[in-house]
């Protein structure tokens, strides 16, 4: 009998012990390091590493992500053609993957049929709805190619000027500059023009992205810096032209976009001339190169949203070499020194009943989608809606050890003027001032440490 | 020559490794296995090098017989010029089972075969007096540059162009078309076989101090990503596209009827990196020593997707249309050779690579 009893209670102890097991919370040991985008994670460190679908998609689902990779590849020529017409008549580049080379960076270079640099445009002020004023005969975009015959807007020459380092230890890095000036301009541009360089960045996790929740990222501001870490972040708020609301942006490289199906059409528009039933306006509306045909919109409802889907659906990287003892220190530090009170580790996606894989889940972006002033250094000088001249949206991190891989020579910050990590954390200043500046305090041994952690990524 | 000795070095080196391991291995019987730097040494120097070396050649030879067409118009001469057209094609699609490293780094890839190409901007360009130059066709949009538009011209509408119809404008524009593939295909080969890039050095050292690829597993898996991408895009793309909007204009090579065989060196080319070329070792060494069932099962599935092409026997743009069954039939077989590269070999690598 005593047998039975002390089986009984051992059973019920066992039993209730996995009961409270099952309904508390996982610590943070519990989850694998590696997942960086939860179930949207994949396991491959090649050139393609950003290009594969989340796992698991429906077999209609998987064909329209299938469709929307053959658009985002497809080359668009000019309008008339039976198939993918509606390029230019000016634009930045002809295809998507033009410029999101292996759906990640590209080159900074504009012009070229190998560029990913797009400049933005603007005058001082703000317009009707809170954002950027219009360039007259330019718009917000200076479009640098056009098709065979039409002028281009104009051209952007680029040169670097060294700036260097040195480190307390006294070792020097080599930083560069960049400069921009416009030639060949189309038709004359008033004298205080406002221009930002923006380098394609990578298109992968932003279906995750678009899921964390706004109060989450709300969260994270901290006009008053109560906490006393010099970082203070802002949402930028944003107007979007289709569904004529303001809303929370997320994207770009100022978060002056709020939802993936706007960044995909006014891609499609901005940069290749591409009207869409969302950007159904030519970009060079108004001015002497329109067209004036009457084939707008010129991208097929159906392939819009093929393509953002394909966007959304763009799985996450795994991590690399997560025990090494290196990279495992490099990340202690990473948070010691507070890079983490911007490239925020951890977030936890909201529910989303249409596609699981993004639902509900714990991912690792380092950023927090809010934008923070970088200093004078990095500033353009082009307020976009509520981000200031200084300020730009905190790049996620994950992937950013592949760049190397998806892009031949790898590139960082929103101008692509650092070649190396370490040139990317040595420009960061104003709120991320204190962060570089311990940075800079570390060891050699340290700070490649915490660059070992970032290549994890 | 300098160059040879570090690399006697590292086969000697990793020769050992190998060897050790392989005792280790109980399916193993041979006394000399293949070793994985073999099989990096022979994909470069065979494949990689010999394919982008031949390149080059053939696209100077083309450049020479559209030459020859400009200054002898004969029908016999334009022939020529679309034999070579066809010669360089099979091996640029052959390449292709290895898109990786400076072609898609540099994007030598859309500099030459960019698709589809632009007849709208080429009639302007045709008929303006803009100067038709090299310099100024590199300057030109990539729809307008590179295979498509030389086989507009040399081919015509199914194949209907006359050497008497072609323009003299058409003939300035090809002959610097084919003189600017050649400039990119001679820069795509120096970027594998000399510095600054030396990108054949970067796949003969991985993981003995290659900064691109630093373990034997990246190289690997490079290749096997390589051959997974060219059958998605065979059988998931330039296929299915076409064939599921039942439009012949969504085919990529329609002039010279071409497409068929086109797809075909696609698979070609990613069997070449599995098997090896010119007696030189190939992954299936590597895995045939350590799982001979699944080489077999992998090679066979490579020589049904190959033959599966033979089944179709018109142009692909009619097969969309008139043998729909064929077609289905070799994108199911291009398909299952991605799907068996992907869950049967990467694992394989990922067990079996692991320095």
């Amino acid at each position: 009998m005593k047998k039975y009893i002390i089986t009984g209670v051992l059973f019920i102890m066992v039993f209730s012990f996995s009961m409270c097991h099952k309904t508390g919370v996982f610590d943070s040991d519990d989850y694998d390091d590696r997942l960086s985008g939860g179930a949207a994670t994949v396991f491959d460190a090649t050139s393609k590493a950003f290009t594969h679908s989340v796992n698991g998609l429906s077999t209609r689902d998987q064909h329209v992500h299938d469709l929307g990779d053959g658009a985002f590849e497809q080359t668009f020529v000019a309008a008339g053609a039976v198939r993918f017409g509606g390029l230019g008549p000016v634009f930045n580049n002809v295809s998507c993957i033009s410029c999101h080379h292996n759906d990640g960076k590209g080159t900074p270079t504009a012009g070229f049929a190998t560029s990913s640099l797009l400049f933005r445009l603007s005058l001082p002020g703000v317009d009707e709805h809170g954002g950027p004023v219009a360039v007259p005969g330019y718009g917000l975009q200076l479009q640098d190619q056009a098709l065979f015959g039409v002028a281009c807007e104009a051209k952007v020459n680029i040169t670097y000027t060294d700036v260097p380092v040195t480190y307390p230890d006294g070792s020097t890095v080599m930083l560069r500059k960049p400069a921009y000036i416009l030639s060949d301009q189309y038709t004359p541009m008033p004298a205080n023009y406002l221009l930002s360089p923006r380098l394609a960045p990578p298109v992968f996790g932003v279906g995750l992205l678009e899921n964390v929740p706004e109060e989450e990222i709300l969260s994270f501001v901290d006009n008053k810096d109560i906490n006393g870490d010099g970082i203070t972040g802002k949402a930028n708020y944003i107007y979007n032209p289709y569904t004529q609301k303001t809303e929370l942006g997320r994207f770009g490289l100022k978060a002056n976009t709020s939802t993936i199906q706007l960044q995909v059409a006014t891609a499609y528009q901005q940069d290749m001339g591409v009207t869409s039933y969302v950007q159904p306006k030519e970009s060079v509306y108004g001015q002497t190169q329109d067209d004036k045909k009457t084939d707008d919109p010129e991208l097929p409802d159906s392939i819009l949203n093929a393509v953002t889907f394909y966007v959304k659906t763009l799985a996450v990287p795994a991590r690399r070499n997560t025990t090494d003892p290196d990279v495992k220190r490099g990340e202690v530090l990473f948070n010691q020194i507070n890079c983490s009170g911007c490239h925020r580790p951890t977030l936890q996606t909201g529910v989303n009943v249409t596609l699981a894989q993004i639902s509900n889940q714990r991912i690792h972006p380092y950023t927090d989608l809010l934008v923070h002033d970088m200093g004078a250094g990095l500033a353009d000088n082009r307020p976009d809606f509520l981000a200031g001249g200084s300020e730009w949206r905190t790049m996620p991190l994950w992937g950013i050890g592949l760049f190397d891989k998806t892009n031949g020579i790898p590139y960082y910050l929103h101008d692509g003027r650092a070649r190396t990590l370490e040139e990317a954390i040595l420009w960061h200043d104003g709120e991320a001032k204190n962060a570089r500046q311990q940075f800079m305090q570390l060891s050699k041994a340290d700070r490649d440490r915490i660059i070992k952690f970032l290549q994890s990524l | 020559m300098k160059k040879i000795f570090p690399a006697v070095a590292i086969t000697f080196i990793t020769g050992f490794t190998s060897c050790h391991k392989a005792s280790q291995s109980p399916g193993d019987t041979d006394d000399q296995p293949v070793t994985e730097q073999q099989v990096l040494t022979d994909f470069t120097n065979n494949v990689a090098l010999s394919s982008y070396l031949k390149l080059s050649i053939a696209a100077a030879s083309l450049n020479t017989a559209i030459q020859t067409l400009d200054n002898t118009p004969t029908d016999d001469n334009l022939q020529a010029a679309r034999n070579d057209w066809k010669s360089m094609r099979e091996i640029w699609e052959q390449s292709e089972g290895f898109l990786f490293g400076p072609v898609e780094d540099n994007d030598y890839d859309p500099n030459m075969d960019t698709w589809p190409t632009d007849y709208t901007q080429m009639d302007s360009l045709l008929a303006s007096s803009n100067p038709l130059e090299v310099s100024d066709i590199q300057n030109l949009t990539l729809s307008l540059r590179g295979y498509h538009p030389i086989e507009y011209i040399i081919f015509g509408d199914h194949g209907s162009r006359k050497a008497a119809d072609i323009t003299a404008r058409q003939k300035k524009y090809m002959i610097s078309l084919s003189a600017d593939l050649t400039n990119t295909c001679n820069a795509l080969y120096l970027s594998w076989s000399s510095a600054p890039v030396n990108f054949a050095q970067q796949v003969i050292t991985a993981g003995t101090g290659s900064s691109k690829y630093t373990t034997r597993q990246d190289i690997f898996m490079a290749l096997a990503g390589g051959m997974i991408d060219i059958c998605d895009e065979v059988g998931g793309g330039k296929m299915k596209e076409p064939y599921n909007a039942k439009d012949p204009q969504l085919v990529e090579s329609p002039y010279s009827g071409n497409s068929l065989i086109d797809f075909k060196n696609n698979i070609i080319g990613a069997q070449n990196v599995y098997l090896g070329v010119n007696g030189g070792k190939g992954i299936k060494d590597i895995v045939a020593a350590k799982n001979k069932a699944l080489d077999n099962k992998l090679q066979g599935l490579f020589t049904a997707a190959i033959n599966s092409f033979d089944g179709i026997t018109v142009t692909y743009e009619q097969a969309i249309l008139s043998q729909r069954v064929q077609s289905q039939q070799t994108m199911d077989a291009v398909i299952a050779l991605k799907e068996s590269l992907e869950s049967d070999l990467v694992p394989f690598i990922q067990q079996n690579i692991k320095d």
